[in-house]
């Protein structure tokens, strides 16, 4: 009797909460809608306050920046049809396209522009800061022109992404309510808006801005993108066609979907690394490292003990690539060391380095010492949800035991990763980090005012990388850009070990139209451009 | 006399809420990392910027005045904002907490009905073939793996069969025409997940039920009964399953409250958006406001839960009372 009573409770629930689409009608028939499995939530819709990854996805497709990128990283206009720079290299002007309207409506003019980057740098934008870094003052001559000048020649200043917000909604929020404002409209001019009645817990629906004024519109009429927590059952949803891609498979799904024959793999490298980070912070930093990884020999020593291709295979699935230095092969600033100083696999070396430095085994343990009987023997930290990164130091531990070098393996959560590495309390750790398209943003990971991790602090280091921020000259940036990694990897803070693979899938028996950006090995998604969204349409179109 | 004991209890229950808070509140600081150190792993961030969020969330005063401006807002109903989705704590919890309830509150309800059913049954036919065909069940579904049978149920229903979705609440982007058809929509969604949920509580309850009921018809009131010439089931169901309901209480209350928990495990299989996993981001991120909200929903449900086993326990059980 009571079961009865509670079972008529819960339907009403279930009645009341359902009760939230009434009214709401059937899809029209024909709407080609595209469904992207993603594995992330959308913090905020907010772009001065958004961190996730598939925020800056999203907020892409809602907002316009001035210029956007092509297929190969160049820049193309956007909402800036054209642009000059003055021959003092300082003085950027921008012509804005003309009939541009926001989502609401209004018109865009010049002023929005002025008032989002002047907001976005005084609030601190997370995604978009590094970009608006060196720009002293914005003039809006008149509604379609926007002149920015520069404290110096300002390297990246084309590679700018910072999505352009409506100055007659924003301008409205106060100043210290405007950083974690919810948005829950979110007008932009981008070729997608955000329907709030469509979406619900972890979906996010977009549908095509049908007055956008880019030459070029989106060819599908509805973009979903739908969280899949389970990596297992996106393989399943993707054949089933409940999904049409996926942003991140598990790469031991490969096989079993690629064999389906309907599906297209695409190991999409993304600018970023893994690395094996050492604690060589100088004493004054008060740090609890061990002294002897100050020791460049020692470094290098265990870099020899890094068995990149083998990691690659055992830890990552092969999804991914062996690396050495900061910047992605493939990308023209990319610097690759020469023979002689390409430290690859080789134990036995790593020993005769040791050994000529003064480090053997002097009480017959199997581990080496210094000339004080201190051991090599470090604590290898890694994060405790990342199978791979685990096996990794697994992998190594026992490929430096070889050399005899001793790592004691401890994993914990990044959290608690992130709160010892910054006061220098570790010896090693894995971790890793994404980069951009500009390779500025990645470098200044090792300048001195960054505060790095290993606590590297490198005096013409720092000079080049201001150089290179100033640097218009691309083949002129590259050179400097090759001097810094170069440095870097004879320092040796990092030992870069792979640069990771997303690996996406689409269904390529009902898609066609896109292409992995910015090469063929390039991402479907998450590849810093929108080109992919605008461009899929169904296979069976003309 | 009652009103007063009422009383009491609900006074009880607000100390302890109280304390849980407080508690709780420390207990987040404690571990190491904060939002803002996390936040460093991004490239293009400056150390200043870091200062700015750091002060824009509060985290740059001393821990006391931190402590206070929680407790000034907690009064005031507040649960703060949250780090992770920089919305107000209630407005992300209000968003999963209804598809947790719904999902858990059914499974429940499937776990409860069988699980009784079983008990029933066994402990009646103590020592027969369907009493160790109906343990051995009972023990099976309580120790297998929840992610496990989740996706055996996937492989069986979606990728072989293809009657239901793999995962989700609502077929993503569709939209309805009434909310009957937005109903059969989640409906369809919720089979597996609440079948999967229902059957591995179903052991519990089995067993619990099973050992009471033996226990029960033991006793001399049912020889008395069935003495007096009453049937086997008018028995079962007048003299004997109201007093083995009494521990039965306890355990549903208890599973009751911890409903608002979530289930993890099978909100990942079934990418339910629910509690237990957010409950997980706001661990991974050091989300501390949406911590302490969450940690305060389970802990008053569970609080609640209990004071309403209590009082339903005196109407079951006039003994209770003096």
């Amino acid at each position: 009797m009571r079961a009865k009573q509670a079972l008529i409770l819960m339907l009403t629930i279930i009645l009341l909460i359902t009760c939230a689409g009434c009214g709401a009608k059937e899809a029209a028939s024909g709407e080609v809608i595209f469904t992207l499995a993603i594995q992330e939530e959308i913090d905020t819709f907010n772009p001065l306050s958004a961190w996730s990854i598939v925020s800056a996805e999203a907020l892409m497709l809602v907002y316009d920046p001035l210029v956007r990128y092509d297929d190969a990283y160049d820049p193309v206009p956007c909402l800036a049809k054209s642009w000059e720079l003055s021959d003092d290299q300082l003085t950027w002007t921008f012509h804005l396209a003309e009939g541009v309207q926001w989502h609401d409506g209004e018109p865009f003019t010049s002023a929005d522009v002025k008032f989002t980057y002047e907001t976005f740098y005084d609030q601190g934008a997370y995604l978009y800061s590094s970009y608006l870094e060196g720009i002293s003052s914005i003039e809006t001559p008149d509604a379609n022109t926007v002149v920015i000048t520069t404290e110096y020649p300002k390297a990246n200043m084309l590679l700018n992404t910072t999505p352009i917000v409506p100055e007659h909604i924003w301008g409205e929020i106060a100043e210290d309510e405007i950083y974690d404002w919810v948005d829950d409209k979110v007008i932009g001019t981008g070729p997608f808006k955000y329907s709030a009645e469509r979406s619900t817990e972890g979906v996010y629906v977009f549908v095509k801005n049908e007055a956008y004024f880019g030459e070029k519109k989106p060819y599908i009429d509805t973009l979903v993108l739908v969280i899949y927590e389970n990596s297992d059952t996106i393989a399943t949803a993707l054949e089933l066609g409940e999904i049409d891609g996926a942003a991140a498979i598990a790469a031991t799904q490969k096989e079993a979907l690629a064999a389906s024959g309907k599906v297209d793999i695409i190991n999409a490298s993304v600018p970023g690394f893994s690395q094996v980070a050492i604690n060589m912070a100088p004493e004054e930093y008060g740090g609890t490292g061990n002294p002897l990884l100050r020791e460049k020999v020692i470094r290098h020593a265990i870099d020899y003990c890094v068995n990149r291709a083998y990691i690659l295979e055992m830890a990552y699935n092969n999804a991914g690539t062996v690396g050495y230095t900061l910047i992605n092969p493939g990308n023209p600033y990319h610097y690759q060391p020469t023979a002689q100083e390409l430290r690859t696999y080789d134990p036995a070396k790593a020993a005769q380095l040791l050994e000529e430095a003064g480090y053997s085994d002097t009480n017959g343990d199997g581990i080496r010492e210094d000339a004080q009987g201190n051991p090599l023997s470090f604590e290898l930290i890694s994060i405790s949800d990342n199978s791979w990164e685990i096996k990794t130091a697994q992998i190594m531990a026992s490929n430096c035991r070889d050399a005899g070098i001793e790592f004691r393996l401890t994993n914990m959560d990044s959290g608690a990763l992130s709160d010892i590495i910054y006061t220098y309390e570790y010896d090693i750790h894995i971790w890793g980090w994404g980069a951009d398209a500009d390779p500025g943003t990645i470098l200044a990971i090792f300048t001195t005012d960054f505060a790095n991790e290993t606590g590297f602090s490198n005096a013409r280091y720092d000079e080049l990388y201001e150089a290179q921020m100033r640097e218009m000259d691309e083949a002129k940036r590259i050179e400097l850009v090759q001097e810094m990694q170069q440095i870097l990897y004879e320092e040796s803070p990092y030992l870069i070990y792979i640069h990771d693979d997303y690996v996406q899938a689409i269904r390529s028996d009902k898609w066609t139209g896109y292409a992995g950006i910015p090469s063929e090995n390039g991402g479907l998604f998450y590849n810093l451009t929108f080109n992919n969204y605008m461009n899929i349409r169904p296979a069976d179109s003309k | 006399m009652r009103k007063r004991r009422l009383l009491k209890k609900i006074v009880y229950a607000l100390i302890t809420v109280f304390f849980v808070l407080v508690f709780n509140y420390f207990l987040f600081r404690i571990l190491p990392g904060d939002v803002v150190s996390m936040l460093s792993r991004n490239a293009k961030i400056s150390p200043e910027m870091i200062e700015n969020i750091r002060a824009a969330y509060g985290l740059d005063l001393p821990w006391y005045e931190q402590f206070a401006l929680y407790l000034r807002d907690l009064f005031t109903g507040n649960l703060g904002t949250s780090f992770t989705y920089k919305k107000p704590v209630i407005e992300v919890i209000g968003g999963k907490i209804l598809p947790t309830v719904v999902l858990l509150g059914v499974a429940e309800i499937i776990a409860i009905l069988i699980g009784i059913f079983f008990g029933v049954v066994s402990a009646w036919k103590r020592g027969k073939a369907l009493d160790t065909g109906l343990l051995t069940t009972s023990l099976l579904l309580y120790s297998m793996p929840v992610f496990w049978f989740g996706m055996i149920l996937v492989l069986i229903f979606s990728a072989t069969l293809q009657l239901l979705p793999t995962g989700g609440m609502v077929t993503p982007g569709r939209l309805y025409a009434d909310s009957w058809a937005r109903m059969a929509d989640i409906g369809r969604h919720m089979v597996m997940p609440a079948i999967c949920m229902g059957l591995a509580m179903v052991g519990e309850y089995a067993i619990t039920m099973r050992s009471t009921m033996i226990d029960v018809l033991q006793e001399d009131y049912i020889t008395t009964a069935r003495a007096k010439g009453f049937g086997e089931s008018y028995v079962l169901r007048k003299h004997a399953l109201p007093n083995a309901m009494l521990p039965m209480i306890t355990i549903i209350a208890i599973n009751l409250g911890l409903i608002v928990g979530g289930a993890i495990q099978i909100e990942t299989v079934f990418s339910w958006p629910g509690l237990g996993n957010l409950m997980y981001t706001a661990l991974n991120n050091r989300d501390y406001p949406l911590l302490q909200g969450l940690f305060l929903i389970v802990t008053v449900s569970v609080i609640l839960a209990n004071v309403l086993a209590d009082l339903l326990y005196e109407l079951v059980d006039p003994r209770v009372k003096s």
